[in-house]
């Protein structure tokens, strides 16, 4: 054994925070609540009687329950059967996902009429079978209690569409004296298109303008004025051996992060034959996901992300011969690293990637000035084929505004968008609006629609038929996959509508059906064969070349000048994202990758601002920022944000409609109103803040620091240095085991096995979502997960641990010099009684500089399926057993709740059902409702109130691969019995299949040198193995690790 | 699975070790024995009344009522709580015999058994889906569109073929389905109902195990009336599982299986020996 780095989960670890969690090492936080159920104890002797009472009560009670006759079921078959439906038997549609402009190509499972599970094509480049949590979850939104059912006019629900058509097109008439305008996000539909076309023609004059939540201007026109084509660059993040990202959250939220995990993970894995990976260094303010992942990651402020970009293109350009940018100050990073770094590119030229998130031109220009230098266009930057999901422009939605406010807009048309709530100044807007006939087609009662006097609820995107086309020379296609829940017509069909068409028959969507074969035919391609590929190619893309000029980019940076104090960065978070679907259950309870964080936003800080300003975490701040106040949000102290900025995350704060009672209603602050604008565009570093203390105590819901690491080696990492010298490092000392067991023979049938590779997994928590799904686990709600009551069946552990400085021989340094190496490099990872004292730094010497700079490591987490289960021996009643195919089985109806298996699981991956989370009015979440349990798995059970549960291996699906091989007369393939997460996961991180076929791929990952088993010296005998994190580092720590 | 601590020499040592410990207790009580009746021979005067003489003897006489009313008492008891424990293990949930009505009088002797018709004409999905479902109505209309029975009834149509038609939206007089007459599906009352937790496949049972339909639902082509046969309890499925062998030989899934049955000199497996009583097998 051999772990070097020691890990902590959260700065609750290493001091003590009042509302931190105690009693770690237990399983469960608390004991169970006597004194509520029997009074003080002084009442106890009084309450025996009643005591008695209740006691006999329900023992009668019980037996008089069990003489009821079971409840008269019916069942009702189809008046015609649909041929290719067969019930019981899945069926699977290639459609298109509208979680983001892009239709995002997916695969719906569909059980008699209902979609249940949303996976991601796997033969669109797209997707590469992968998909995010946020489309996962947003399968809910369509069983939504919160939908719009019927078309509304002023308040009143109306169900006739042609009335509704005839009053929305007197409005529209009225208000086309003064103007029209048509507001969508960016339009990649071909099918929309051509009804904002129609629409137009009818009401000449009327202005389409496209207003998007979160902007890639800054992209598009820097690509406009170094290529002339104002299109999103079409990355390969696979292409590229050093890649460079300045602020970019490429693989948590930035442009396309499922394609760019899937690519990214593919150059991550390096392997005996191939010691290879890229090398990827990220300079940026918060953590975000995509700098835990980073080889190198440095810290920065964010007005300073020009400076040194500039810096960079100047190194870039001294060493590849070209012209320097004049009048930049110089400016480097710690240990000459951006030297370094320039170096490295020059040396991978062609084959290295620089990405920049900022939303500032300027910036962006640079960031293509060093890619041009490097010759990265048409290696790993395709610009001839770019993406068209961005064609947002700020000074044409701010000219909409002036519209509005000037008068000079009689009505408004809101395509599915909602600028009252993610537009800057969107409380103003929606001031104005209520001279102006509006007209929403959103399908909840979002803030926009709030303001509509004609509401025409859009189909969801799983009821409608379209085609999208989010890269250009490819499309994705849209199908119906049920049957519309509600009295909706699609938005393209009402704009034609109104535009005075007459459609075919409505109720069936026959007239976007209709447009998009013709679409398909007038692209030459074969109808049947795209709409069941959901995919296809069409002409589009012209080859362009770099006539870029940065001078006026420098200027641009050379007079930025510093912000005083304090600043500001507005981020997305990867569950809710932009806010959009904020009301999605699943996206909230989804822990945040790097903070663990559900339900909230908050502000984040760096340990030493938060000590300078007297703050603690949980303290509530008042912040200000560009002249919008949040009166209070509580304070997170995050480790590894640069000093001197505050985070706030975008996409809370909602004020829609929610007709459940539930943690959905009051979800964080909107932060959108502290954008700031430069040069006309919005720029999510907004700038100074102030923040100011204005109460304490606010309890985060966080499940990271719910147990504890006990000191054992649970997870390892080592250099690629390390790797190319032992293919097995820290691998190399098997435990002696000693096994009290005799031994099962499992080599017959099937042996279940599943491997993580920790290089390939980036923590970004879709595996958590799909799981919930297809094994429907409930929603708890954020008291619930307070009380480390979470449900979830797999989790994604989230550690930290400080850099430590490096050789003076090391190229790169990272970290302060004065941290203990020897103590932090030690071989066992931190045991209780060390906690407190790896943070000696700021306990003896006020100095929080450490904090600046820590590594972080992601490591998902499921049942382990120990061939040795410590839990099955302890289970009285027998529920929890073991098969022979090396599966723990949980019998729920065996069951009693002695929770004995919770406690003796090494893992703790056990969860408790607290509460009958179905039919129950204080978790008023979509098992609550009609509705919102058409969602769940039929194949799976829901779990009642007082058993434990936990991950099955997705038993349901092997058992169902299983027969349908039976059925067919053959061997079970590898990769046909799958689970959900592995499904999920975007970036191939998790592996499953039966360990006793020689040539599958978990076969092979078992044999991987780098495969090890976690707490394999107590002898479980886990069926789930860890490939070692290997980091593409320069320095060596094997001396320590041998001493 | 995981093994036991006492492997099977451990449990042999401590059977030999029981039974030696068992003699020498015998033996003992036999030399006690001998020797209080050489006592008794030579010292008759020592001998007193034993236990029972002393303490049973003279209560039983008097029928002490404490000792009666305990003794009726823990009769009932257990009397109750045999046919307590019997009637919920094998009544409660269990509608073995079941026979509701249904909305339409539908009679299986006599389409499946004097017309014959396979039970999978109308059941299409018992070998393929884990349900075998009530046929969709236009099952029945592929015969009852022209067989509508009017010799039976005067020349009017079937009773229960109204219903059936008028579900459909079928005008017998013209032999026509009217588009404007309003469908209705038919609420069949459910008969076999599994609780919940547990995980049926009909395919499993119809397709790969080669099971017939009577096994499990009886002699349905003699029933006019549905009605439950089996009692559908664990033990019913465990039972079955126990005894029933699988086909390894023809099935090409179970090839490695069959060569390792080969190697043992092995013919025969049960269900249950190839892990059919594991409880993820039906539990999830």
């Amino acid at each position: 054994m051999g772990n070097s780095n020691k890990y902590w989960k959260g700065i609750e670890e290493l001091e003590p925070i009042a509302t931190a969690p105690v009693n770690k090492g237990n399983e469960f936080s608390e004991s169970l609540p006597m004194d509520e159920i029997f009074g003080d104890a002084e009442e106890l002797s009084s309450n025996r009687r009643d005591f008695l009472k209740f006691f006999g009560f329900s023992v009668s009670a019980v037996a008089l329950a069990a003489c009821n006759k079971a409840p008269i079921k019916y069942a009702i078959p189809y008046i015609n059967k649909p041929e290719t439906v067969t019930p019981g038997v899945p069926l699977y549609y290639a459609t298109s996902c509208g979680v983001y402009n892009e239709g995002f190509p997916i695969m719906a499972k569909v059980r008699e009429g209902r979609p249940i599970k949303l996976d991601g094509n796997p033969n669109s480049p797209l997707s590469q079978g992968g998909l995010d949590a946020t489309g996962q979850a947003s399968i809910l939104s369509l069983y939504d209690t919160n939908r719009i059912p019927n078309p509304v006019i002023n308040g009143e629900e109306v169900a006739d569409w042609t009335e509704v058509d005839n009053q929305v097109v007197a409005a529209l008439k009225a208000g086309s004296a003064k103007g029209i305008h048509v507001v969508t996000r960016t339009v990649t539909s071909p099918i929309m298109k051509a009804s904002i076309d129609a629409f137009i023609a009818a009401y000449p004059g009327a202005k389409h303008v496209v207003y998007d939540p979160i902007s890639y201007s800054g992209i598009t026109s820097a690509n406009q004025a170094d290529f002339g084509k104002a299109i999103v660059p079409n990355y390969h993040f696979d292409k590229a051996e050093v890649i460079v990202s300045f602020g970019a959250d490429f693989l948590g939220t930035w442009i396309s992060p499922v394609r760019f995990q899937a690519d990214y993970s593919k150059g991550r894995v390096p392997s005996p034959e191939n010691a290879n990976m890229s090398k990827h260094y990220q300079i940026e303010s918060l953590m975000s996901v995509t700098g835990t992942n980073a080889d190198y990651r440095f810290p920065i402020q964010p007005s300073k992300q020009g400076l040194y970009l500039a810096n960079l293109y100047n190194k870039v350009a001294s060493k590849t011969g070209n012209a320097s940018l004049s009048g930049i100050e110089s400016h480097e990073l710690a240990g000459n690293s951006l030297d370094r770094i320039a170096t490295e590119l020059v040396a991978a030229k062609g084959k290295s990637l620089v990405v920049c998130g900022s939303n500032n031109q300027a910036d962006q220009q640079l960031a293509n000035g060093i890619n041009n230098m490097l010759g990265n266009y048409g290696s790993t930057i395709d610009m001839s084929k770019g993406y068209t999901i961005s064609t947002y422009s700020e000074s044409a939605f701010d000219a909409f505004v002036a519209d509005v406010k000037g008068g000079r807009c009689g009505a408004a048309v809101f395509v599915n968008c909602n600028p009252v709530y993610s537009y800057h100044k969107g409380e103003s807007l929606a001031g104005m609006l209520s001279g102006v006939s509006v007209i929403s087609t959103s399908m909840t009662m979002d803030e926009t629609t709030q303001k509509a006097g004609f509401i025409c609820p859009d189909n969801h995107w799983l009821e409608s038929w379209d085609v999208h086309q989010p890269m250009e020379g490819s499309i994705t296609v849209s199908q119906p996959v049920i049957g519309k829940v509600f009295n909706t017509r699609a938005a393209a069909e009402s704009l034609r509508a109104w535009a005075g068409e007459k459609l075919e028959a409505a109720e069936n969507d026959q007239a976007s059906h209709t447009w998009v074969v013709n679409y398909l035919t007038a692209q030459g391609l074969d109808v049947n064969q795209t709409i069941h590929d959901g995919l296809g190619a069409v002409s589009g893309g012209s080859s362009v070349s770099y006539a870029g000029d940065v001078s006026s980019a420098a200027a641009d940076v050379a007079k930025r000048k510093p912000a005083s104090g304090m600043e500001m960065v507005l981020y997305q978070k990867v569950g809710p994202k932009d806010g959009t679907w904020a009301m999605n259950p699943w996206c909230h309870e989804l822990p945040d990758p790097v903070t663990k964080v559900v339900y909230d936003n908050y502000v984040t800080m760096s340990k030493s601002d938060a000590a300078a300003n007297g703050f603690e975490q949980g303290d509530w701040l008042k912040v200000t920022c560009n002249g919008s106040t949040i009166e209070k949000l509580p304070l997170l102290i995050q480790p590894g944000q640069a000093r001197g900025t505050v985070g706030v995350a975008l996409g809370y704060g909602r004020k829609a409609v929610n007709n459940n009672d539930n943690d959905l209603t009051d979800l964080g602050q909107n932060a959108y109103p502290m954008v700031s604008v430069s040069g006309g565009r919005v720029n999510y570093h907004a700038g100074t803040v102030t923040l100011e203390k204005v109460d304490s105590g606010y309890e985060f819901a966080q499940t990271q620091t719910h147990n504890s690491i006990e000191g054992r080696d649970f997870m390892r990492e080592a250099t690629l240095d390390e790797y190319r010298d032992h293919n097995n490092v820290r691998n190399e000392h098997k435990p002696h085991i000693v096994s009290l067991w005799e031994e099962y023979d499992y080599s017959k049938g099937h042996h279940w096995g599943m491997a993580v590779d920790m290089n390939a997994c980036t923590g970004c928590g879709s595996c958590i979502v799909s799981c919930s799904i297809e094994n429907n686990v409930p929603v708890v709600g954020r008291k619930e997960v307070r009380r480390r009551r979470e449900m979830h069946w797999i989790r994604v552990d989230r550690y930290y641990a400080f850099e430590v400085a490096e050789d003076a021989t090391a190229s790169v340094r990272v970290g302060p010099s004065h941290i203990d190496k020897d103590f932090h490099k030690g071989e066992f990872s931190t045991k209780e009684n060390e906690l407190a004292g790896l943070d000696k730094l700021s306990k003896e010497d006020n100095d929080y500089s450490h904090y600046d700079n820590v590594t972080v490591v992601h490591q998902p987490v499921m049942c382990q399926h120990c061939d040795h289960a410590p839990c099955e021996t302890v289970c009285p009643v027998l529920a929890t057993t073991h098969s022979s195919e090396g599966l723990n089985q949980m019998t729920y109806n065996r069951c009693i709740g002695t929770k004995y298996c919770g406690n003796n699981c090494p893992y703790k991956v056990r969860r408790f059902n607290w509460f009958r989370y179905n039919l129950n009015p204080n978790f008023d979440y979509h098992f609550n409702t009609e509705l919102g349990r058409m969602v769940l798995n039929p194949d799976v059970t829901v779990r009642s109130r007082g058993v434990m549960e936990k991950c099955s291996f997705c038993v349901q699906n092997i058992q169902m691969a299983k027969l349908q091989a039976k059925r067919e007369n053959r061997k079970l393939q590898d990769g046909e019995a799958h689970v959900a997460c592995a499904k999920a996961c975007p970036s191939n991180a998790i592996v499953f299949g039966d360990r006793n076929d020689p040539n599958s791929a978990i076969a092979k990952m078992f044999a991987n040198e780098r495969a090890y088993k976690m707490l394999e010296e107590i002898d479980t005998a886990p069926s789930v193995v860890y490939l070692t994190k290997i980091r593409n580092r320069k320095e060596n720590s094997t001396e320590v690790h041998h001493s | 699975m995981s093994g036991t601590f006492y492997n099977n020499s451990t449990f042999v040592a401590i059977i030999i070790l029981v039974i030696v410990l068992l003699l020498i207790a015998g033996l003992l009580y036999g030399v006690m024995r001998n020797v209080k009746a050489m006592l008794r021979e030579k010292h008759p005067e020592t001998t007193q009344p034993g236990w029972y003489e002393r303490k049973i003897k003279p209560t039983t006489e008097l029928w002490n009522p404490t000792i009666v009313t305990l003794v009726v008492i823990g009769g009932l008891v257990l009397v109750l709580g045999i046919w307590g424990y019997g009637y919920g293990m094998n009544e409660v949930g269990v509608q073995q015999g079941y026979s509701p009505d249904q909305p339409i009088a539908y009679d299986h002797s006599l389409h499946a058994g004097k017309m014959g018709i396979d039970c999978q004409y109308c059941h299409t999905t018992a070998s393929l889906s884990k349900h075998a479902s009530i046929p969709s109505l236009n099952t029945c209309m592929n015969c009852h569109k022209g067989a509508q029975l009017r010799d039976k009834y005067a020349g009017e149509v079937s009773p229960e073929l109204k219903k059936l038609y008028a579900a459909v939206g079928f005008d017998p007089e013209t032999s026509t389905y009217d588009p404007n007459l309003e469908k209705k599906p038919i609420k069949w009352v459910r008969i076999h109902n599994l609780p919940d937790l547990a995980y049926f496949n009909h395919s499993q049972h119809v397709a790969v195990g080669k099971v017939e339909c009577q096994v499990c639902h009886g002699p349905i082509e003699e029933m006019e009336k549905v009605y439950q046969f089996s009692s559908l309890q664990m033990g019913w499925c465990v039972n079955c599982h126990r005894q029933r062998g699988i086909d390894v030989e023809n099935n090409a899934y179970y090839e490695d299986v069959h060569k390792a049955m080969k190697a043992r000199g092995e013919h025969y497996v049960t269900v249950a020996q190839n892990g059919g009583l594991e409880c993820s097998k039906c539990h999830y």
